[in-house]
């Protein structure tokens, strides 16, 4: 009888074995550990790529940049304000079984602005509601511009035009979650109203999400996603190989692997990342570039095809301007920049510096991922046109911290755009009242066309004004435009719909595993 | 014997509180402001630097930020990771505490195991063919790096053979290659260690006499030969612990194993401090530790040095 309890025993462990490994569960590498897991302390990418399946904003992006509604049915601006009004999806419940109403949206607002909360990439996109500074202040808790109609109507008011507001990616949470679970709630619980909920986070092993089985939408057709900690590129392709991956976000040392081996092809997917590359030459530190054909010359100089191919194994895309495909507004018939080295030379030689001669020696400089191609413009400059460059290979924060108050006069850098609209980069990169203007590029007229896009809500008024923008850049030669890194990543035969995007993946809503 | 181990535990005070006031400079003087790090791309909101700063103590003067630090050292807080928002930096080591030194621990095992049976094996069969294979075996393990050895096994093991887990933690499979990979040139320096002192020890007067009065070769061997050298391998053991925690380091990388090494390798990266700090101080305790038990192990093994410290 012993022996037979025993045997049934061990049955039973097989058997929930074999309903574990049924278990559909999708495997995905992340380089490291989020740095936290809830919307309002936000700031990073590992975090963002789990957050994005488990909260939602008024708004959601598809794979090629088209807007779709999310929590937000509709919305109109306020006749004569600076403004939106809200229609909220109704029969929307949070993981924690509370209903989704116009009181969750202000309260997220209002964390993102309190003065206690760390807030990270969102308290960005609410500067512009009506008393925000008051609440940061830490004079109210209120915020005055967002009025509640009813359960599912929302007013925001602003104070200067922003158009993009209904698309800026604010994720909102559940505002019952502190009364239930204490301040402490991430620790346990999701408080978003996402296709997927927190399950579990092992420190520096892996980030698990599970389906939320009483989601408003179209439910997921996985059981979860685990999002395995694996800081080595290497070994990470080397599990995607075992099949203990089935999904690989390919890291920039098995580019040139992955890229070469045929086999891999079918599984391969490569896509334009939302990031624009340039080469910043900024004029306040560095005289020579005040002038526009310097700075011509030294963009003739780069064999952009040559990069592609030598450095990328293609897995690059070459920008014309500042915008990159797959972003709203982003334009493919512009004008391309050019490898010329004879016309470099000329324009050179007419700016007052034949070969080189009469320029003082400059430092290019750049973080360490960046040493390869430094080295590569240092040679170009030198060989082309007689310019003498060092390369400066800085640690990153201490370059960052140099590039945002402008010391820095020539050097390699991206900047990649929070949500699928070319205002991103172009107010954030080159407007002039820009903190992140790095480059100290400045143009009135460029500056005055996006003043005019912020304010424009139509869509296709607002591109053609990008355009404009874009093209008095190129003209006027802001920055030497770069080749982007693609976004490359593999995906098992057996799952569809895991499809990568230039903003990472896309939502694990829709895979599927075989 | 209780009093020697109290007077050692004693000697571990001044060593950690040398390596606190060590790293606590030396990560001041490392570039890179961690609250910059933190900030990255909007380290020009100075608002937020300035509320980040004050937040963590960092604008305080160095004298006073050491102090509160020595103070919640000193009642085991070591502050809160910058890294990750609001934990602690004794939760985030909560789960890599619990793997580097059994991690550590079974490499030393099985390097014991393996290294003294080879190297009994070889100098037993000195000369022979079995011999000269043993020690082309060992210049190999001492030789190769040991990253070399992980390539060259996932690809057997795990990739072609599908045998074997390439990477990660928790169950008894995942831990095979890992030890395997860093118990191999311990094993080699124990089995080189262990063929010399065998050899000096077989050319002993007493192994000849207890040959003489007619005891068997296994008895010989076991009984007064290798109870004879144990006290030099031990002594070298300890030196082989130290070396295998810093081998972590390398091992868990490539094995994506969430323990303490890794996690030291991507909190400097990442200019976490108080992390990689405090997991100097433990890494810095284990070795003072691992030292004390192969003094307390000496006294078992050797009458004459329990006699020495006045143990009876």
């Amino acid at each position: 009888m012993r022996v037979l309890a025993k045997a049934f025993a061990g049955f039973l462990m097989l058997a929930a074995v074999a309903t574990a490994a049924d278990a559909k569960t999708l495997r995905i590498n992340v380089t490291g550990d989020p740095a936290m897991l809830d919307p309002i302390t936000y700031s990073e990418l590992v975090a963002g790529r789990v957050l994005r399946n488990v909260y939602e904003g008024f708004t959601d992006f598809t794979p090629d940049g088209k807007i779709v509604n999310v929590l937000a049915e509709s919305w109109t601006a306020l006749p004569g304000e600076h403004g939106f009004r809200f229609n909220l999806r109704k029969n929307v419940k949070f993981h924690s079984g509370r209903a989704f109403t116009a009181k969750d949206v202000k309260y997220t607002l209002e964390q993102l602005a309190a003065p206690d909360t760390k807030a990270g990439i969102g308290a960005g996109y609410v500067a512009r509601i009506v008393g925000i500074e008051d609440v940061k202040g830490g004079k109210t808790k209120d915020l005055s511009g967002v009025k509640i109609v009813d359960d599912h109507t929302i007013e925001i008011r602003f104070t200067k035009p922003d158009v993009l507001f209904p698309i800026y990616p604010i994720w909102f949470m559940d505002s019952g979650i502190v009364a239930d679970k204490g301040a402490d709630w991430v620790r346990t619980v999701s408080a978003g109203t996402g296709p997927f909920k927190f399950k579990e986070w092992r420190r520096g092993a892996f980030v698990e999400i599970d389906a939320n089985k009483d989601y408003w939408g179209n439910k997921a057709k996985i059981d979860a996603v685990r999002f395995l900690v694996i800081p080595n590129g290497d070994t990470a392709l080397a599990q995607y190989e075992a099949g203990e991956l089935d999904v690989l976000d390919v890291q920039e040392s098995t580019i040139r692997r992955v890229m070469r081996d045929a086999s891999k092809e079918k599984e391969r997917q490569v896509v334009p990342r939302a990031q624009s590359r340039f080469l910043a030459m900024n004029p306040l530190v560095y005289a020579p570039f005040k002038d526009k054909r310097v700075r011509e010359a030294i963009s003739l100089t780069i064999n952009r095809d040559g990069m592609i191919r030598g450095f990328y194994d293609n897995a690059a895309f070459q920008l014309h301007g500042i915008t990159t495909p797959g972003v709203a507004g982003y334009f493919n018939d512009l004008p391309k920049p050019k490898y010329d080295p004879e016309a470099a030379k000329k324009l050179l030689a007419d700016a007052g510096f034949p070969g080189g001669r009469g320029l003082p020696p400059i430092d290019i400089s750049s973080t360490a991922v960046f040493k390869d191609e430094l080295t590569y413009y240092a040679n170009e400059l030198n060989r082309t046109l007689g310019m003498q460059v060092n390369v400066n290979v800085v640690e990153r924060a201490t370059f960052i911290r140099a590039m945002n108050a402008g010391e820095v006069a020539f050097f390699p850098w991206g900047w990649t755009s929070g949500y699928p609209d070319a205002m991103y980069y172009l107010e954030q990169m080159w407007h002039s009242k820009s903190p992140y203007n790095r480059g100290r590029w400045f143009n009135a007229k460029y500056d005055a066309l996006i003043d005019e896009a912020t304010a424009t809500v139509d869509d296709a008024k607002r591109f053609q004004l990008y355009r404009q923008a874009e093209m008095v850049y190129i003209d006027d030669v802001g920055a030497a435009p770069l080749p982007m890194v693609a976004a490359i990543a593999l995906v098992k035969p057996n799952v569809t719909n895991a499809r990568a995007t230039p903003f990472g993946f896309d939502r694990f809503v829709f895979a599927e595993i075989k | 014997m209780l009093r020697f181990v109290a007077w050692r535990l004693a000697g571990l005070v001044p060593v950690l509180g040398i390596v606190l006031v060590a790293t606590f400079l030396a990560t001041y003087a490392l570039p890179g402001d961690p609250v910059l790090v933190m900030l990255s791309d909007h380290s020009s909101n100075v608002e937020m630097a300035n509320r980040l700063r004050a937040e963590y103590g960092l604008d305080q003067p160095l004298w006073k930020q050491f102090f509160n630090y020595i103070a919640g050292v000193v009642v085991g807080d070591f502050g809160m990771s910058y890294r990750y928002v609001r934990i602690p930096v004794v939760e985030v080591l909560s789960d890599g505490i619990k793997i580097s030194p059994i991690l550590a621990l079974a490499a030393l095992a099985a390097a014991a195991a393996i290294g003294i049976g080879a190297g009994i094996l070889a100098a037993i069969k000195r000369n022979s063919g079995v011999d000269t294979a043993i020690i082309l075996i060992l210049v190999a393990g001492l030789s190769i790096p040991n990253f070399a050895f992980a390539t060259f096994f996932v690809y057997i093991f795990s990739i072609k053979m599908g045998a074997l887990p390439v990477a990660g933690w928790g169950r008894i499979d995942q831990a095979i290659l890992p030890v395997a990979i860093l118990a191999i040139p311990s094993a080699a320096y124990i089995a080189r260690l262990t063929r010399t002192f065998m050899l000096e020890v077989l050319g002993q007067d007493y192994i000849r006499t207890a040959r003489a009065k007619g005891l068997a070769e296994r008895v010989v061997i076991a009984r007064h030969a290798l109870r004879n050298i144990l006290v030099p391998l031990l002594t070298s053991m300890g030196i082989i612990f130290g070396g295998l925690i810093s081998g972590t380091f390398v091992v868990e990388t490539i094995f994506n194993i969430p323990g303490l090494g890794r996690l030291a390798i991507d909190s400097v990266f990442a200019r976490d401090y108080p992390v990689a700090m405090a997991i100097v101080m433990l890494f810095t305790a284990f070795f003072v530790l691992i030292n004390l038990a192969v003094d307390v192990a000496y006294a078992i093994i050797d009458p004459r040095i329990r006699q020495r410290m006045g143990v009876k």
